[in-house]
């Protein structure tokens, strides 16, 4: 599998290179969907131009990047674009690499649960087989480097592909079982950008998952992982932080970066919900709003950590998408992260295929006037249902931004109301498609273990809803 | 100054254009000339000579073209502009040619045109001056020394009303019509729809044709230029504040611009004066070459500029405690044992 992923990543390093050369670099990297006040390339430069002069950087508000990527790009400023498809490209490898090791875990966990008889009998279409999944690893870093959101956001040079790095190997760590690589990359994640303290949970599932410690809150040995896990987590942040007063002998870099991202003061449109709503807000709700708005990024991790609790990597997934459509600087980057893992899940609509063909099967065979209890209904029972009109929003909106913003700055002819409308579409889109991935993902869990025709009590046939 | 605008004030712009000229012809240079007008007739969607403004029927005389240089224009020419160019209560941005830079030995020449009343002169359709105020703007140019003698033609409607309320020195006024009676227009042109000139305006500048630069034509022969058989309306000046005699002052000394000239045929040298002012010089300079533009600028030494070195390096704690880090973290991953395959 080597080959194709070469490939693959040739052609990315080839679309990169061929898009920094010509004119659209400067336009893109312009552009507020990819470049934010947190990750802009333009800021990077300015901060190190401080520097150089003698000034903090983070004595503006312009700069606010971790003095570790101060430290990195230091060296590195010549030739940031290699930086920067090198790191699509570690990116896109980690990933490949991560779910190659989960493919196999899935199916182990598979073949357990079969020999266990702990799955119906007549799951047998839903059962996942190697040869399909054989090309997903494949796909999952085609998914990553292909994607424009993540082309775009690297001709812009938006740091954002180094926070995706850094998560994509923290995910695989986390999957191939270290606990203090796994801990080591959240802690630089979670240092650079806050947000993926909310990874910890799926990271300790998995890991505990992994060493067959049952998730009981009564169980020691759970306690006794959980703290080591958290312990190794914590020193290897505060560790960073630590080094990183070091670079600049002062604390600035804490408000310029943890205050920025927790208190929003920048209200620069971006693709997220923040912006609009502290436009309009008088100063003396800010503060409480500011809290509500952080607080829903941070909350969602409790029930899902309760519901998905033997699925961690779906978890992961689907906190990753919470983390990309909440946080307070959205950027197209975030977005491409996520849609990378997209292919792993992808048998939750490949199955509609064969439920049709046993739906045909049924009617033969009611043709042959078999008594059967079949479902006859024609919607589809358990498949992702929306998935054509979500892509299309998605798309669409996609388009809109730029005409919209031109509209708006340029041309003055609309306002930041048309721009906020089409933000709004795109992350409602991003929300829906999550939830149908949920959706799906929990339907096939039931299925798998209460068999395809679901019957209520008194034999008639039923459905089953997500409320 | 011309105070009216739109297609229908055509001869306002005619009127002031036509005096612009023959004062130009008679010798005043634009710098010495502020030319306020709306200036939307040439260009005017209705004119269909465009880039013109007759004067005359049967369009015989252009008065507008390239060396018509107006200093306040359209919606520039507000009350509060020309009582600040009068005044010389300006803002200290304004250039020089949109200013009245007169000084005590200075005749100033003030023509105004428009539509106007019992008391008062409309400016573009907006505001009023009224005579009190103008009075007080001359005043205040008496006192700041900014006129020596100030000659002021109005051509409106009631326009001696405008120079009742003067009580500055050296002020002589003429106006195209009394109190209760309009100036009137003097010819419609059928192919450009509208009338070119008033009446007043329009035998004045016949009077004016006849004068030249060394003329010695008096202002009394100007103030019997439009009778009331021409003029329709009763033409009416004031010189009760003016200390010389009206007989006596010549046109050229508003209307043109005559400089005494004086020919010499001897050598003047100036060597004295020069001596005076180079002692000074040499202990307060040093000496060094003239640079040239060129010099200034070497532009081979700019373009082979190597890129600034940076000043900034991390503090060596840092750096040794990052990669400490990182070894520490390899080798808890992968062992010691791979200790001898990094070596």
């Amino acid at each position: 599998m080597a080959a194709p992923l070469v490939l693959v990543v040739l052609a990315a390093v080839t679309v990169r290179a061929a898009l920094y050369r010509s004119s659209l670099a400067v336009f893109i990297a312009e552009r507020v969907e990819v470049a934010s006040p947190l990750n802009a390339w333009k800021r990077v430069v300015e901060g190190l131009a401080l520097l150089d002069l003698g000034v903090s950087p983070y004595s503006g508000a312009i700069f606010h990047e971790t003095p570790l990527i101060v430290y990195l790009f230091h060296f590195l400023i010549e030739y940031a674009e290699l930086v920067f498809m090198i790191t699509d490209v570690l990116t896109a490898v980690a990933l490949y690499l991560a779910i190659q090791d989960f493919n196999k875990v899935v199916f182990k966990k598979q073949k357990l649960l079969i020999e266990l008889d702990k799955y119906a009998p007549d799951v047998a279409e839903l059962i996942q087989t190697p040869m399909e999944m054989h090309y997903i690893p494949l796909k999952v870093a085609l998914f990553y480097l292909l994607n424009p959101y993540t082309v775009m956001s690297c001709v812009a040079k938006s740091t954002c592909a180094i926070n995706n790095s850094v998560i994509a190997f923290f995910i695989l760590a986390t999957i191939k079982g270290s606990a203090f690589l796994s801990a080591v990359f959240l802690a630089l994640a979670t240092y650079q950008s806050l947000y993926p303290v909310t990874l910890f949970a799926p990271a300790l599932l998995y890991l505990l998952q992994r060493q067959f410690i049952p998730i009981k809150l009564k169980s020691k040995s759970f306690w006794l992982y959980t703290m080591q896990y958290a312990s190794l987590y914590l020193c290897s942040l505060v560790v960073i932080i630590c080094l990183s007063f070091f670079l600049l002998n002062s604390w600035d870099f804490i408000p310029s970066v943890y205050g920025f991202i927790l208190s929003v003061p920048d209200l620069t449109p971006n693709i997220g919900l923040f912006w609009y709503f502290f436009a309009e807000m008088f100063e003396h709700f800010s503060l409480f709003f500011v809290c509500v708005f952080q607080i829903n990024v941070f909350f969602y991790t409790i029930p899902l950590a309760i519901k998905l609790k033997e699925h961690p990597v779906f978890f992961m997934f689907v906190q990753l998408a919470i983390i990309s459509i909440f946080k307070s600087y959205p950027t197209l980057g975030d977005v491409a992260l996520y849609m990378a893992f997209l292919p792993v899940w992808s048998h939750l609509y490949r199955y509609y295929l064969f439920y049709k063909k046993f739906l045909k099967s049924c009617i033969l065979q009611m043709l042959h006037s078999r008594l059967r209890l079949c479902n006859l209904s024609s919607t589809p029972a358990t498949v992702l249902r929306n998935i054509f009109i979500l892509s299309c929003v998605l798309i669409f909106c996609s388009f809109l931004f730029p005409v919209l913003w031109h509209l708006w700055i340029y041309a003055g002819s609309a306002n930041s109301n048309f721009y906020y409308a089409i933000t709004l579409t795109f992350n409602i889109g991003q929300i829906l498609l999550i939830s149908d991935y949920f959706y799906a993902f929990l339907r096939r869990e039931y299925y798998l273990t209460h068999g395809l025709h679901l019957t209520r009590q008194d034999g008639t046939e039923a459905m089953l809803v997500l409320k | 100054v011309c105070t009216s605008r739109f297609w229908f004030n055509y001869r306002h712009v005619a009127n002031t254009l036509s005096v612009y000229r023959s004062v130009k012809r008679l010798g005043i240079p634009d710098s010495h000339i502020v030319l306020m007008l709306a200036d939307d007739m040439a260009c005017n969607p209705r004119n269909p000579k465009p880039a013109t403004v007759f004067s005359h029927k049967n369009m015989e005389l252009n008065v507008y073209g390239d060396d018509v240089e107006v200093d306040y224009r359209s919606y520039e020419v507000t009350v509060e502009n020309f009582l600040r160019v009068l005044t010389g209560r300006i803002p200290p941005s304004t250039p020089r040619s949109k200013r009245l830079l007169s000084d005590d030995r200075s005749n100033i020449l003030i023509y105004m045109t428009g539509h106007g009343g019992n008391g008062f002169l409309k400016f573009q359709d907006s505001e009023e001056i009224t005579n009190v105020e103008l009075a007080d703007a001359f005043e205040q140019m008496w006192q700041k020394r900014r006129y020596n003698e100030l000659l002021f033609i109005i051509d409106t409607c009631q326009g001696a009303s405008m120079y009742e309320r003067f009580y500055s020195p050296n002020i002589m006024a003429l106006a195209s019509s009394q109190v209760g009676e309009d100036s009137l227009s003097h010819q419609p042109d059928l192919g450009i729809g509208v009338h070119l000139m008033d009446r007043y305006t329009f035998y004045v500048l016949e009077f004016l044709e006849e004068i030249h630069p060394a003329s010695q034509t008096n202002m009394n022969d100007l103030f019997q230029v439009c009778p009331k058989s021409l003029c329709v309306s009763t033409p009416g000046h004031r010189t009760d504040l003016f200390q010389r005699d009206p007989q006596k002052v010549l046109i050229t000394d508003f209307f043109g611009s005559v400089r005494k000239v004086e020919i010499t045929t001897e050598a003047l040298s100036l060597d004295q004066n020069v001596a005076g002012f180079e002692s000074k010089f040499p202990e307060e300079e040093l000496a060094t070459e003239p640079l040239k533009y060129a010099e200034q600028l070497p532009v081979a030494q700019i373009i082979h500029q190597k890129p600034k070195q940076k000043d900034w390096h991390p503090p060596g704690g840092f750096i040794l405690g990052l990669w400490a880090l990182i070894i520490m973290v390899f080798f808890k991953t992968y062992g010691i044992k791979h200790m001898k395959h990094v070596f």
